[in-house]
């Protein structure tokens, strides 16, 4: 799998990429800022571009931007962004345009590079990626009342698993059950929190986001 | 009044009578015999003249306004002296040398007025021809060369100044000062003319009435000298006689002049009086400039009080720049020798100094007043934008800090992941449970530095905004937190950030049923509720001093139900 690094930071540029060179990717281009990144996407065409939120000049989301501007003039490519922050507000701003095809990951997971792998893959099949962390938060913030309770313990695993941006099939193999059961188990949710269902995974993750962003 | 005050008009008074005296027992000879009306015009215009003159002089003693003007009256009246039947040879020759000088001395008094100082050469120029053509040319020069007995005038008293008697040279003396007169009286008459057209409103008021009697005046002068040029001397046929009368009415008219104005001033005066009684009650703000401007009569007037060398600020202690120039001129008051306050006003009060003066006086206490209360004012303004600025301050150190935590240590740390990870590949047995440890452990720093970051100051306030802020927070309080729809659109940071903080704030001490925000734009201030279920755990004062410091206020009330509410107001612009 092709990949372009983009970070401001030298060190980690380095790092990410001897880790992803270590497990059989091939690191096609180096970015610093968003102009050398998109110029890298376009001269690579890579399967997906790793992209550090924060970027000169103003350090704030210039990844987030640049991602954006990746996903409109270049649908092939999939960006994976990775972020110091936590809110949820900045993955949305990401997946709002196109769920499909990008991932919002916590800088600090990418060590794990069987996690960065994973989401690396994902996005390359067309999937989309958010934040175990993340999607946790969203799970567990304070509620006063909310349908949210009257789910099963599976059901929240498998709400969960869905918010993550995985597919009926990656639900299935990670829970060890039958196409059937998680089909229920979704039925089930979607009927319990009032959602209407969508088969197509990448719009059921906004509708389940949009759901958990609601206090 | 002072003896020499008394002798003046003991003199004028002296002066009229024999005139008079002079007039009735030669009318043939005389200007004034000839009518009642001219006797009341002689002893009318003589009297005013000296009365106005010497009431001036007694008025201000530095000015010479007041003298020179009632030796213009003594000088009308001494135009009957040089009548043969007068009788005293002292008063015959004292006729002789001043019958003429009336004009001089008016035209010197008018453009003199009020202050008593000639100013500008033309004026002065003009005034010393004028004393030359009148005392010299017309007056003593004539008086030298003139014998009455030489003469034929049998009646006459004895000239005490004839040395010879040569009547071509009085006459030559005579028409030069005739034709000399036909060029300063209309060139004073122009110059008061002038003064009268350029003053400003309020000294026209003062001065025109008294410049205008003058042009009159000094018109009649000229058109007599005219008359009499083609003869060579100055006499009373009946032309003269007319012009004289009306000298006499302008002259009148000259001391009403005079006298209005000090009418006025008593009605200054009067107005002082009432701000006094006016400034007994202590005024309202502002009420003090309002009072002051109407004793003034100045509805521009501005009051400013000066706190330290080159600053002033008004009555609510805003600073105020004190104008350059632009028509309007400033007046320090001063109390115990320090300036108390400055007013700044038509320029053309200035030429009231008496009244000024006796405002400031009247008004001196309750400026005191005032000023000491605007000087608190604006040490309560510098107070608040001090604690302003340390909030700002304090702000922008912790978005730094925020900064330096994520752009400095969490990428160290994140760095530092991938090189036990890349380790990790490398060791097996005992170390690699090691390494193992040592990253969970790492993982958690990380996780405890972006919570501290966030808790510092959160970068979605700043990227964002504040309702996301809030959404954000909402998703990692402690409680939960109900927000209904917030005003559209982003405040200044200092407003956003006093918001977040003191919702964050009261999220940590709210009991398990959390909060509820509610907020709304108001004009120009934005109003915060934030209600809570249960008690405020704590006091509120850091929560004030933040909104404080916005110049905001902060009312947290308890409703019977149970309810806190955190009601915040902060001024957010328009």
């Amino acid at each position: 799998m092709r990949i372009v690094i983009a970070d401001d930071e030298m060190l980690m540029r380095e790092g990410l990429a001897r880790l992803l060179g270590d497990a059989g990717f091939e690191v096609v281009g180096r970015a610093a800022d968003a102009p050398e990144l998109l110029r890298s996407v376009r001269l690579t065409d890579p399967d997906v571009a790793i992209v550090d939120i924060k970027m000169p000049p103003s350090h704030t989301e210039e990844g987030l931007v640049a991602a954006q501007e990746i996903r409109a003039s270049h649908p092939g490519v999939g960006v994976l962004v990775l972020s110091h922050y936590l809110e949820s507000v900045y993955a949305m701003r990401l997946l709002q345009e196109h769920p499909e095809r990008v991932g919002y990951l916590l800088k600090e997971r990418v060590s794990d590079i069987a996690v960065l792998a994973d989401a690396l893959r994902r996005i390359a099949d067309g999937e989309c990626v958010l934040d175990p962390t993340i999607v946790a938060r969203l799970l567990n913030r304070p509620r006063e009342q909310s349908p949210l309770h009257e789910l099963t313990e599976r059901e929240r695993e498998v709400l969960g698993l869905m918010a993550e941006g995985r597919s009926n099939q990656a639900i299935r193999e990670r829970l060890f059950v039958s196409p059937k059961t998680v089909e229920t188990h979704i039925r089930q949710i979607f009927q319990k929190l009032g959602l209407t269902g969508s088969a197509d995974s990448h719009r059921r993750v906004l509708a389940v986001l949009a759901f958990l962003r609601t206090p | 009044m002072k003896p020499r005050h008394v002798f003046v008009l003991v003199g004028g008074l002296g002066l009229g009578l024999g005139s008079l005296a002079a007039a009735r027992a030669a009318p043939a000879g005389s200007l004034a015999g000839a009518s009642t009306l001219a006797e009341l015009v002689l002893v009318g215009a003589g009297a005013a003249l000296v009365a106005c003159g010497v009431a001036a002089w007694a008025r201000r003693p530095g000015s010479r306004f007041g003298p020179t003007l009632a030796a213009a009256g003594g000088a009308w009246l001494a135009a009957e002296l040089n009548n043969p039947q007068v009788g005293s040879p002292l008063l015959f020759t004292i006729g002789l040398v001043a019958s003429a000088a009336a004009p001089a001395l008016v035209a010197h008094a008018a453009l003199a007025y009020p202050d008593g100082r000639l100013a500008g050469a033309p004026a002065r120029a003009g005034v010393v021809l004028a004393y030359a053509c009148t005392l010299l040319a017309l007056g003593l020069l004539p008086a030298l060369a003139f014998d009455p007995g030489a003469q034929g005038c049998t009646e006459c008293p004895r000239n005490l100044l004839a040395v010879a008697d040569a009547p071509g040279f009085v006459e030559s003396a005579s028409r030069v000062g005739l034709v000399l007169g036909l060029i300063w009286a209309p060139a004073l008459a122009a110059l008061a003319l002038a003064r009268v057209v350029r003053a400003s409103s309020a000294a026209r008021l003062l001065t025109a009435p008294v410049l205008l009697a003058a042009v009159v005046y000094l018109a009649l002068v000229t058109a007599t000298y005219a008359h009499g040029v083609g003869r060579g001397f100055l006499s009373n046929d009946t032309v003269d006689h007319r012009l004289w009368l009306w000298q006499g009415a302008a002259l009148i008219g000259l001391a009403l002049g005079v006298a209005s104005a000090w009418a006025r001033g008593r009605r200054a005066r009067t107005r002082v009086a009432r701000l006094v009684i006016e400034l007994s009650d202590a005024p309202a703000l502002g009420g003090l400039r309002d009072a002051l401007a109407r004793a003034l009569d100045d509805p521009s007037l501005e009051v400013a009080y000066p706190l330290e060398p080159g600053r002033h600020v008004d009555a609510r202690g805003r600073p105020v720049a004190l104008p350059d120039a632009g028509g309007r001129a400033v007046t320090p008051l001063v109390r115990g020798g320090r300036p108390v306050a400055v007013l700044v006003h038509r320029a053309d009060l200035l030429d009231d100094a008496a009244l000024l003066e006796d405002v400031g006086a009247a008004a001196s206490l309750a400026l005191e007043h005032e000023r000491l209360q605007a000087e608190a004012r604006a040490q309560l303004d510098r107070l608040r934008a001090s604690r302003a600025r340390t909030v700002e301050a304090s702000d922008a150190a912790r978005r730094r800090l925020e900064r330096d935590l994520h752009d400095g240590a969490q990428q160290r740390l994140v760095v530092l992941s991938f090189a036990l990870r890349l380790l990790r590949a490398h060791v097996g047995g005992e170390a690699a449970g090691r390494v193992d440890a040592a990253e969970a452990e790492l993982r958690d720093a990380l996780h405890e530095l972006r919570e501290l970051a966030r808790g510092i100051y959160p970068a979605v306030l700043v990227d964002e905004g504040l309702a996301t802020a809030l959404d954000a927070l909402a998703e990692v309080g402690s409680a939960p937190i109900k927000i209904e729809p917030l005003p559209d659109g982003r405040f200044a940071a200092g407003v956003e950030a006093a918001v977040y903080f003191l919702v964050a704030e009261l999220v940590r001490r709210a009991d398990a049923t959390g909060v509820r925000v509610r907020a709304q734009r108001a004009e120009d201030r934005l109003l915060v509720e934030v209600d809570s279920g249960g008690d405020l755990d704590g006091d509120v004062v850091d929560l004030e001093d933040r909104i404080g410091a916005l110049d905001g206020t902060l009312v947290v009330a308890r409703a019977p139900s149970g309810t806190t509410t955190v009601r915040a107001e902060i001024p957010c612009g328009s």
